[in-house]
């Protein structure tokens, strides 16, 4: 429903963002908004396991067309206000493709994860919600 | 659907007078996490940074170095001196002592071939890297590469099973032939597999809806699962088959091993694991594709990190007191106890705390502690290992 709502969220704000591609090698994933940025994203492995490392596959679009950089991922449980024990690493991938490996969810539960980005100065945060059982 | 025909089974299990006073009602999501806490036992151990993981001339060449009292500086101490069979592969002690004592306790080697952190602070990222700390450390076996090589060299027996291990003679150098032996020894600890217990026939006959099965768990035990997965979430850390997601915690526990000296747990072990000539991302991975030092690469330092210590598995737990790092609890009901009453003022967290006091009832922890008596199970006899070459 979340990606249903992005979808068609993505398709009535108009032609800004028809030139980014959403595919991500096994279809779109999940997809972020704010006023300047898209983001596309999904786990790899698509399943995420508690206390198993995983990857991030991103495709990050601007809504001007310039290139936008990712900067950073991590990841923190909002009631418990603790980080993951580890850092993530990104590698450019080009064309506004990333990956950010290195991540791992150690407990079971709510985690919120921080996307920064930026397309030239200053920098943006969006952030996503995973709910791991 | 199968789990909601279980949930329909067992309510028609309460309404039966037999059965309802021996299984307890469990909801679909009661059952999901269950589930999480097997099946077992899992597939064997293999670690991809050894070459002789899971091989069975590595494995038979570990064994005999496990008992090998001259890996020592002094002759006199082994592997199996502090990890003894008859105690579950630890000591029954406390503190652990080698040539002198140690500020820690000495885990059970139980299922240790599944981690991905070794040590009470994670201080290697492999079992073999673990295993030659103790080797080298001047207050447990106080060896040394290369008295651990000239062994391997001079003795015909190991010197015939490390040929049939790794395919070569022994005649490395003495720090390969260190890591060697010690993948060996990882080789035989990881064959540890703790028995199936009786949780888990209860597992897998909730799983399966077989109430008959599931009414054998007593209820108590039934019980103290119940308040572990749900109202103490325990599960929270420990998780999944071997009840432990692996990584670290500060529960409250004193960190002080002497006035004035502290034991700094996680913080110092990230930082020794940096320093190691043996980790994951050094040249004795045997893992080409570098793909298993994903957590070594990543691992951060937090200064939250400062007095935590690895989360224990539970299986036979209650076969392989002390308890806690330290050793400082010597039974289960202690440790449920600690639990119950832990103060927060030991404890630092900026959101909800994942450790609270649990207050729990008498009947609360009596249940706890039937539960975790449920994780235990008597090994079968070990035979004696075969010959390093037949």
């Amino acid at each position: 429903m979340r990606l249903l709502a992005a979808l068609v969220a993505f398709f009535v704000t108009g032609p800004a963002w028809a030139g980014c591609p959403l595919d991500l090698g096994r279809g779109a994933g999940l997809v972020i908004f704010s006023d300047h940025y898209m983001i596309a994203f999904r786990p790899d492995p698509l399943r995420i396991e508690v206390g198993e490392p995983f990857a991030l596959v991103f495709n990050v679009c601007t809504k001007s067309g310039t290139a936008g950089e990712l900067v950073a991922v991590d990841a923190q449980m909002p009631e418990h206000k603790h980080a993951m024990n580890y850092h993530p690493s990104i590698v450019a991938k080009g064309d506004g493709r990333f990956r950010a490996e290195g991540l791992v969810f150690h407990m079971a539960g709510h985690w919120e994860i921080s996307i920064d980005v930026r397309a030239g100065e200053e920098i943006e945060r969006l952030t996503h919600d995973f709910y791991i059982k | 659907m199968r789990r909601a025909l279980l949930t329909t089974a067992l309510l028609a299990a309460l309404a039966a007078p037999a059965a309802a006073q021996a299984t307890l009602d469990w909801s679909e999501a009661e059952i999901r996490l269950v589930g999480q806490h097997g099946p077992w036992p899992p597939p064997p151990a293999r670690d991809p940074s050894n070459r002789v993981s899971a091989t069975p001339v590595g494995i038979v060449l570990g064994e005999h170095l496990f008992s090998d009292a001259r890996l020592s500086g002094d002759g006199l101490v082994s592997c199996a001196t502090c990890h003894q069979e008859g105690r579950d592969w630890s000591d029954g002690r406390a503190l652990g002592k080698g040539r002198a004592d140690l500020d820690r306790r000495t885990p059970s080697l139980w299922n240790v071939g599944y981690s991905h952190w070794f040590g009470w602070s994670g201080a290697a990222d492999s079992l073999w890297a673990h295993t030659i700390k103790p080797i080298l450390d001047a207050r447990e076996m106080a060896g040394s590469s290369a008295r651990v090589a000239r062994l391997l060299r001079e003795d015909k027996e190991l010197a015939c099973g490390y040929e049939r291990a790794f395919g070569r003679k022994p005649d490395g150098d003495d720090e390969q032939m260190l890591v060697n032996a010690a993948k060996a020894l990882a080789a035989f600890q990881a064959t540890l597999v703790s028995p199936r217990t009786r949780f888990d026939d209860f597992r897998d006959a909730l799983m399966a809806g077989d109430r008959e099965a599931a009414a054998r768990y007593g209820q108590s035990e039934q019980r103290g699962l119940k308040l572990f997965i749900g109202e103490a979430n325990c599960n929270a850390c420990h998780f999944g088959p071997r009840f432990t997601n692996g990584e670290f915690g500060d529960i409250g526990i004193g960190f002080f091993v002497r006035p004035g000296e502290v034991d700094a747990g996680r913080l110092g072990g990230i930082a020794a694991l940096a320093d190691s000539p043996f980790n994951l991302l050094g040249r004795y991975n045997d893992d080409a594709s570098g793909a298993n030092a994903r957590r070594t690469r990543h691992v951060r330092r937090l200064h939250s990190n400062f007095g935590e210590f690895r989360v224990p598995g539970l299986r036979q737990v209650g076969r392989s007191a002390a308890y806690m790092h330290n050793g400082s609890l010597a039974t289960v009901e202690d440790v449920v106890r600690h639990y119950s009453e832990v103060s927060p003022d030991r404890l630092h967290s900026d959101g909800t705390p994942l450790v609270r006091a649990l207050g729990l009832s008498a009947g609360q922890s009596s249940d706890l502690v039937a539960f975790l008596r449920s994780l235990d199970a008597a090994p079968p006899p070990r035979p004696s290992p075969p010959p390093l070459c037949p």
